[in-house]
């Protein structure tokens, strides 16, 4: 029927082609992954697993637990188990909005401009918090780092978005270039404080720049999830849209697309939920593009899968993630960054070379 | 019934487009043509809204600027001169992008097999699993051509007619497969949806087209007939160079190609 001789597969003709099975079956298996993962995170140090078993059912009435364990396993390993898989997901599924919205797989969510101004907020509260009234210093406590952080990233994102806004149109290259621009000026502020910083906030600071989920507690939780959560929940309204866009903007819009709605959703719902992230963790590199770009190799790049499939899998990797970071120098903990870095970077550039024939096509 | 009135365009100081005023009829397959650079393309991006203009353009009664994306989606659908593809989509997925809207048909039941059939229309069955990077110029052109048609698969959805926005479709094909979009055209406009094609064939215009539009230098030199746009007074002054026009006489006269002649007389010996 058609004039072209193309080789027959033995799969039945509607399959070829199409993803979506494979994206649900591992969607699935990413599922159990994950709990396997969260279980193990919470049972993962000193206190015996059958201790951690008897904690969490005494929290529901079921058995007994003695304080110390309830302790351990609420208060300390469950916020971090949740900020992990929450910060891993957010991580991840904003790396690929950005990389859908940019068209570009190397695109990062530090493209509009919230990592620059997340560091300045945390560098500015870590270097020049003390200067603050003592009242004011009082209320906020530890939390004036975070909400620095968040702050300067949810501004730093804002102007750039106005820059890029002309006429009621966006421009993502503009936004690119701009974010390039603002991106060194954020950075020589950062810089200029930096160099004021006494050796005590150095130090500080280089540990807010490698990230940890350390310092996870429920407070913290309570005040960056709902940001976190409203972005992964937003994601699947964007998945379509990004999916047209991979034909470009004009396609997009012929194809039903309000391209200006879903590209502020879309730059608006990153910046506040990498913010958030920046502000309770620091800074965690690379699973925002490894991630994506790992599934898109196995799944195809079909947003709809995509973005549930990123959000598993990025809770999966930074919960290993930390589990590694718990015991490579216990007692002590090795800040996250270095551990995603260490592990993913060899592991990317290992998929990378695998598929060279496929990339340089 | 698609009409643009009073269309000017400019890009920086360039007018582009001036005072074109362009009406298309459902059920016909209108051709747009002109030199390069005449402002082809540009008609075309002003009246599916995808440039800024000042005039009007109605279809079917509502006023462009004042349709939602949505609306629009389900309307018309355009194709692009050129697409290319950010991610490594398979063939099946970039031609199901078509769906996005949803009102390819209101057949429910028959969306999932639909994509299937607009490659098989495009004479692409079996390229399914194929990644659109890995395919030919011609056969991307066509399969971006399956998903526009999938868009507004029916024709005629509610008893409106739906629309086809072509942007040079055969421009990288062999001339097979131009003859078959070309039909493919006719079938949809002759199934009462409208087609509106930029068109640099000048031949395959005068046999696939119901009404055609000169365009030259941002201004309408010609609008009617093939028969009646293609003059050799029009197309020589538009193309700048002496061209001419033949026609086959009626029915039953005897027509000889003087270039179909061999030099001496070898099939007699």
């Amino acid at each position: 029927m058609s004039v072209t001789s193309f080789p027959s597969t033995s799969k039945a003709p509607t399959q070829v082609g199409d993803r979506r099975a494979r994206g649900a079956l591992i969607q699935t298996t990413l599922v159990v992954a994950l709990i396997c993962v969260m279980l193990l995170s919470l049972g993962w140090g000193a206190a015996s697993s059958t201790d951690v078993i008897g904690a969490l059912g005494a929290k529901f009435g079921v058995g007994t637990a003695n304080l110390r364990d309830m302790a351990i396993v609420w208060d300390i390993r469950m916020p971090r188990m949740v900020t992990g898989a929450l910060v891993g997901a957010a991580l991840a599924v904003s790396g690929a909005v950005m990389q859908g919205l940019f068209r570009n797989p190397l695109a990062d969510p530090g493209l509009v401009g919230v990592s620059a101004g997340a560091g300045l907020g945390a560098v500015a509260a870590i270097v020049l918090g003390g200067l603050l009234p003592a009242a004011f210093q009082a209320i906020t406590g530890s939390y004036l780092v975070p909400f620095a952080a968040f702050l300067g990233g949810w501004a730093s994102t804002l102007v750039l978005y106005r820059i890029a806004t002309q006429g009621g149109r966006t421009s993502v290259a503009t936004m690119l270039l701009a974010g390039i621009a603002l991106g060194a000026l954020t950075g020589a502020v950062t810089g200029f404080i930096v160099y004021r910083a006494t050796d005590d906030q150095l130090r500080d600071l280089t540990f807010w720049g490698m990230g940890s989920l350390a310092g996870a507690t429920w407070l913290k939780l309570m005040t960056a999830g709902p940001i976190i959560i409203f972005t992964l929940l937003s994601a699947p309204f964007l998945a379509r849209s990004l999916d047209a866009l991979a034909l470009g903007e004009p396609v997009a819009a012929h194809l039903g697309v309000d391209v200006q709605k879903m590209k502020r959703l879309a730059v608006l719902s990153v910046a506040a939920s990498v913010g958030a992230c920046v502000a309770i963790t620091g800074g965690i590199g690379f699973i925002g593009i490894v991630v994506p770009h790992l599934l898109r190799l196995v799944q195809g790049p079909v947003h709809r899968t995509l973005l549930p499939n990123a959000a598993l899998l990025g809770a999966i990797v930074l919960l290993v993630a930390d589990m590694f970071s718990r015991v490579v120098v216990s007692p002590a903990e090795l800040p996250i960054g270095i551990v995603t870095a260490t592990l993913g970077g060899p592991f990317f550039l290992w998929i990378l070379l695998k598929n060279r024939a496929i990339l340089e096509s | 019934m698609l009409d643009a009135k009073n269309i000017s365009v400019a890009y920086g100081n360039r007018l582009v487009l001036d005072d074109v005023n362009f009406i298309a009829q459902a059920g016909q397959v209108t051709a747009i043509v002109g030199p390069n650079g005449s402002g082809k393309t540009t008609l075309l991006k002003a009246i599916t809204g995808e440039v800024k203009c000042s005039g009007e353009t109605r279809l079917d009664g509502r006023i462009l600027a004042q349709m939602s994306h949505a609306d629009l989606a389900t309307r018309r659908a355009v194709l692009p001169q050129s697409g290319n593809v950010a991610f490594p989509f398979t063939v099946l997925e970039l031609v199901r992008l078509g769906l996005t809207n949803g009102c390819a048909t209101t057949d429910v039941a028959a969306m999932d097999a639909l994509p299937h059939a607009a490659l098989a229309r495009v004479g692409l069955s079996g390229f399914e699993g194929r990644y659109v990077q890995e395919l030919s110029g011609g056969e991307r052109q066509r399969v971006q051509l399956a998903r526009v048609l999938l868009q507004i698969w029916e024709p005629v959805l509610d008893g409106v007619p739906r629309w086809l926005f072509l942007d040079e479709p055969v421009s990288a094909l062999d001339i097979g497969h131009q003859l078959m979009v070309m039909q493919i055209a006719r079938d949809f406009a002759e199934a009462g949806g409208g087609v509106i094609a930029v068109m640099h064939d000048l031949n395959l215009t005068a046999m696939f087209a119901d009404h055609v539009t000169l365009l030259n230098q941002g201004r309408v030199k010609g609008d009617g007939q093939p028969h009646e746009v293609f003059t050799d007074d029009h197309l020589s002054a538009c193309y700048g160079c002496a061209l001419r026009t033949n026609t086959p006489p009626p029915f039953g006269g005897t027509w000889l190609l003087p270039q179909a002649a061999s030099q001496w007389m070898e099939v007699a010996e």
